[in-house]
């Protein structure tokens, strides 16, 4: 059987921690020097190694101190010189998205998929046997004792102490430092079968494909860094209560116009939590005698605010539009149970980006149903908001359909943002509702300063600033006027910010200003998402969603190859964070492995991936595609152009 | 069939939606701008967009922690260290030695084994309560739980038992009954847990902990406390409930509490027995799906509970300051306070003086002990208390901003009305602080007092 139990393979990458650059100045002159070097040896480099650079042994001093700032800044988000590595993402309706390509892998391999979760649990289930009536102190937990019922049952756990247990050191790996373009583990091993994991105290640092940081915005550094540093200064840390009970900063209004402007509706609301801006809103959207249409892929904090709202639920098959269609037909010509009284409203809730799947919600199909059968809808673009479309506005963008066709976009900042919470958008009438009616409002704590000003600053950088006619001396007074500004074009979309809608006291570099630094990043993070996915392809991998999404989940199905690929990818001389995942969160044969792409990887580290890749595949038998295969340093040799071609054959 | 599909084409065209959202009222809209909006810091005295500094005694900072600058220092050095965001749920490398730490400070603080941390204060008990109970379960809880835990238990799908708010003998009554119950139905043992609040959310009431401990023993049930209240505002180093009462931390199988409230950070927090944690690390809806809590936040709460730790006086300059309000505010005829004299959570009920069917409200437990019990299966006591919501909740606004041209800001509990299960009586909640002097405080409570008196005069 493919599963062992862990054994702690020390990483063969270790890395001390560095000690930070002590003054701005040494830091300076270490830049110029680099630059020297750079120039000495012929050219300027293109883009930043991932990792060789830090392991390579260092000579000089001078060696050191480039050491030190290549990885403290293009750790967090590499340098990458080449026009060519960009690309802009769009949709192409010659190419309609497709639901779910499901390609099957061959027979034999979903026949040991299926005996290793056989066996798997037939021991379970012997060592429980067993475990209960000879082991009792460690089955206590389990067993109903002194007059108290178990505190969980046995069947509920068993999935988790004789699956999951055994996989364990894949999962809650603790980390330290910006999760951008690498992260810093903190090595752990288990002396208990991955009961208990220890801390080794060593460090190892390994390129991140497992963050949700689509823009790269998880930096210690830059302009948004320097906002959020200038906004704990002024306003602390906390709002200190609810919005309805005195918590409501200027920072809010701001941050809520902005996000209203970027998303290109009318009002917007933004809630502490992205999981609760699901959860505490849809219940003021949906009542009894509504029914609520979802997609069976939908989040759990989607399923969590529905069923608080108590409205009737049905589900159709993931992205399937004529089960969408025929479950329309059925419920608008059935009514409600039992009384057959039509539907008060009918709430149809996707997701523009499906994170488990890589999947994009079908909305030009979706928009014409909506003409014909009325129902409202409702896209949680929590993935899909900033990663998606040639200007980051997510799905509508992608699409190029009004936003304002949509009733109501839902997002979170936690992903494109590099910040954390959610936003609700939609018309005034409905978010001033939702302000009132949601538990958000009245009940749980506003966002905090820090957090508002990331999203204030990271929104502002994509979208690119409108500066006053006459530039600095009439910045405050343009703040304080009250309506339209002569000059500034409210209504554009996807326009730009407005100075007027930003913090006086943030600091606006000209990068932010017009808008690059943000195009460079969506260009870069669109450039990255097709060269994995077409590559993966090419490698001869099943890979699941579609060739825009940056995430991209790679099908190994056996449950037992998950913790290999995992450690696989984790000890190689470059190590390479990655996330599995299985039952539950998938169908019981598809475990897969999850790539999530950022803008902070260059071309090379994609490379460094797919290689790794390569070879991890043969190992383990992954490469089951039908369809045209290259080798690798072909694929490499030919990103750009896999990337530019309008369909992969 | 094709009369059929022409049958179902005309029902789709004849049906009519209702519109997704009506507009609020003229009244909400109008509670909705008079929400006050704070120009740059919020703290003990913020500046209002009306360019009024004033006393604030509406939000939560207890411990007067808001721009500590300590705190400050600390935050901003982890956003050099870390960026903001975590990017990540907790079990996809969301993980940082921060929220490690930040956990470990907790549990040590209240000296449970473990606990486990949640990105939002309100989205944590309503998760923690359906990690472990399920359907066929049974919950006895309080009739006056906050609006989160009644969240919790819709989605648990438990049995639920009600006792009488803050009221022991009620829930032994009730524990009493369901043992009975369970024994004629010789039904399998189920997990059973009593769920109910430090200092209640509603009112202002406290618990009386070592009873309820005495109690869950007794009747084997376990304790599922909220103390978001309570933690970080009672207890001689802000401990919560069981400092005050002398109750170890581990007598409380799951001791919930907000790090917003009491360390004005963000985020809430279960504490308990490793199982009880490492539970939740698969199970807790909220803490599973979404994202952790930014590190430096989780920096700013650990280093509340050092200061907290380090730094007794601010509980009892704290209590100084409740004792100075409730003195001045106790006697006020037209003022009725439900809440604990320890609580620095004062609600402030309206008293109206003449009409008959608006008489002063006895308290609820002193009504159901006259008579016979309240169901427990119903939510709803046997004899409510008697007000006008509508009429109350407009004097209460009136109060509010008659104090704010003062230079005292406040706010009425706002409730969702028609969603709480229960009808709570509206009040005006103060939040004290330690961060205001013994003067301001009593500066503040007499212009209440005033605030008070001139809009019940007015009305007669
Ligand atoms: C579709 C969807 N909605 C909502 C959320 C919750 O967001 P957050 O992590 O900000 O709480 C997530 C995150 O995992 C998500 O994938």
């Amino acid at each position: 059987m493919a599963i062992k139990s862990a054994s702690p393979t020390p990483s063969i990458f270790k890395k001390k921690s560095y000690p930070a650059m002590n003054t701005a100045a040494s830091y300076l002159s270490a830049v110029s020097e680099a630059d020297a070097r750079a120039r000495a040896h012929g050219g300027t480099p293109n883009s930043t190694p991932a990792l060789s650079l830090s392991s390579s042994v260092t000579t000089s001093s001078e060696d050191t101190v480039l050491h030190e700032i290549f990885t403290t800044v293009h750790t967090e988000f590499g340098h990458c010189g080449n026009e060519d590595y960009r690309y802009t993402s769009h949709y192409n309706p010659a190419h309609p998205v497709k639901g779910v390509t499901e390609q099957d892998p061959p027979y034999y391999i979903l026949l040991t998929t299926y005996i290793s979760y056989i066996l798997v649990i037939i021991f379970g289930h012997i060592r429980d046997f067993f475990g209960k009536r000879f082991k009792h102190s460690s089955y206590r937990h389990l067993l109903a004792h002194d007059g108290y019922a178990a505190l969980n049952s046995d069947f509920d756990s068993f999935y988790t102490r004789r699956l999951k247990l055994r996989i364990d050191d894949c999962f809650s790996h603790p980390v330290t430092g910006v999760p951008g373009r690498t992260i810093v583990l903190l090595d752990r091993y288990s002396p208990n079968y991955n009961k208990t994991f220890l801390p080794t105290g060593t460090r190892t640092r390994a390129m991140n494909l497992s963050s949700y940081n689509y823009l790269g915005f998880a930096q210690g550094k830059g302009a948004c860094t320097e906002a959020v540093v200038e906004s704990v200064n002024r306003y602390g840390v906390s709002a200190c209560g609810s919005r309805l009970e005195g918590g409501t900063l200027d920072l809010h209004m701001q941050a809520e116009s902005l996000v209203a402007r970027f998303i290109g509706m009318e009002d917007a609301l933004i809630s502490s939590m992205g999981f609760a801006t699901n959860s505490t809103i849809i219940p003021a959207l949906v009542s009894k005698g509504c029914l609520v249409i979802s997609d069976e892929l939908n989040h759990a904090s989607i399923r969590f605010g529905v069923r608080l709202s108590g409205a009737n639920v049905r589900v159709f098959k993931h992205n399937d539009m004529q089960a969408l269609e025929s479950l329309l037909r059925e419920v608008i010509s059935q009514g409600q149970p039992k009384t057959h009284r039509p539907w008060k409203k009918i709430l149809l809730i996707v997701e523009g980006l499906y994170s488990m799947e890589g999947t994009l919600v079908a909305l030009p199909q979706i928009i014409e149903l909506k003409k014909k059968y009325k129902f409202y809808l409702f896209i949680d673009e929590a993935h899909s908001i900033g990663a998606l479309g040639p200007h980051g506005r997510g799905v509508c963008d992608y699409y190029g359909i009004n936003p304002r066709s949509v009733d109501i976009l839902m997002g979170t900042f936690t992903k494109s943002f590099g910040a954390a919470g959610g936003y609700i958008s939609g018309n005034k009438v409905l978010v001033d509702r939702l302000r009132v009616y949601g538990h958000t409002g009245p009940y749980a704590e506003a966002m905090s300063p820090p957090i508002l000003t990331q999203i204030i600053a990271s929104m502002a950088s994509i979208m690119g600033i409108t500066l006053p006619e006459k530039s600095s001396s009439s910045r405050s007074l343009i703040r304080n006027t009250e309506g339209p500004i002569p000059g500034v074009e409210y209504e554009q979309y996807p326009g730009k910010a407005p100075v007027s809608a930003l913090p006086p006291w943030m600091l606006t570099p000209s990068t932010m200003v017009d808008g690059s630094e943000g195009l460079t990043r969506l260009r870069r993070l669109a450039f990255n998402t097709r060269y994995l996915n077409r590559g993966l392809r090419k490698l001869g991998f099943i890979t699941y969603g579609h060739d825009d999404s940056p995430i991209v989940p790679l099908l190994l199905f056996n449950p037992g190859k998950m913790a290999v690929f995992s450690r696989l990818m984790r000890t190689r001389a470059t190590p390479i964070v990655i996330v599995v995942v299985a039952y539950p969160a998938t169908p019981l044969v598809t475990s897969r492995v999850r790539f999530c792409l950022s803008a902070s990887h260059t071309k090379e580290d994609i490379d460094t991936l797919l290689a790794a890749c390569d070879e991890i595949g043969d190992l383990l038998d992954l490469k089951q595609a039908a369809g045209e295969r290259w080798p690798l340093h072909e694929i490499i040799t030919r990103a750009v152009e896999l990337v530019n071609m309008e369909e992969v054959p | 069939m094709k009369g059929h599909l022409q049958e179902i084409d005309e029902l789709v065209d004849e049906w009519v939606p209702e519109p997704l959202a009506a507009p609020l009222t003229p009244r909400e809209q109008a509670d909705l701008a008079a929400i006050p909006v704070i120009i740059g810091p919020t703290g003990p005295k913020p500046k209002l967009a009306s360019g009024k500094t004033v006393v604030n005694l509406a939000t939560y900072n207890f411990t007067g922690l808001a721009g500590n600058e300590t705190i400050k220092e600390r935050v901003i050095d982890t956003v050099r260290k870390y960026g903001l965001g975590s990017c990540g749920p907790p079990g996809f490398y969301g993980t940082q030695d921060v929220h490690i730490q930040l956990e470990q400070d907790i549990a040590d603080f209240l000296g449970t084994e473990a606990s486990i941390i949640y990105a939002q204060a309100f989205s944590t008990i309503s998760s923690v309560i359906p990690a472990f109970c399920k359907r066929g379960d049974i919950i006895v809880a309080d009739r006056g739980v906050n609006f989160a835990i009644q969240k919790g238990l819709q989605i648990s799908r438990c049995t639920i038992r009600w006792f009488d708010h803050n009221d022991m003998k009620s829930l032994e009554q009730v524990l009493q009954s369901t043992e009975k119950e369970w024994r004629k139905k010789k039904g399998p043992l189920t997990r059973r847990f009593i769920v109910t609040e430090g200092v209640f959310d509603h009112d202002g009431a406290m618990s009386d902990l070592p009873k309820l401990v005495e109690l869950k023993l007794k009747y084997k049930y376990r304790l599922i406390l909220d103390e978001s209240v309570s933690f970080g505002s009672v207890g001689r180093t802000g401990r919560g409930l069981t400092e005050l009462y002398n109750v170890p931390a581990s007598q409380v199988d799951m001791l919930v509490g907000s790090l917003a409230n009491g360390l004005t950070a963000c985020g809430g927090f279960c504490a308990g027995s490793h199982i009880v944690v490492n539970h939740q690390r698969i199970n807790g809806t909220a803490f599973v799906f979404s994202a952790a809590m930014p590190p430096s936040l989780a920096v700013a709460a650990s280093e509340g509970i050092n200061i907290l730790r380090s730094t007794p006086s601010i509980l009892s300059t704290l209590q100084d300051n409740v004792r100075a309000v409730r003195a001045v505010l106790d006697k006020v005829d037209c003022i009725t306070i439900p809440s604990h004299p320890a609580s620095p959570m004062i609600h402030l009920n309206v008293r109206l003086p003449s009409p008959t069917h608006l008489l002063p409200v006895a308290s609820p437990s002193l009504a159901s002990s006259s008579g016979k019990p309240s169901n427990p299966l119903s939510v709803h006591p046997r004899d409510p208390e008697v007000f006008d919501v509508e009429l109350e909740e407009r004097l209460l606004q009136d109060i509010v901003e008659e104090a704010l041209v003062q230079g005292v800001m406040l706010t009425r509990s706002k409730r969702l009305r028609g969603q709480e299960l229960t009808e709570v009586r509206p009040s005006i909640r103060l939040n004290l602080t330690a961060a205001l002097t013994r003067k301001d405080c009593e500066k503040a409570a007499a212009v209440i007092k005033a605030a008070f008196i001139k809009v019940v005069s007015k009305r007669k």
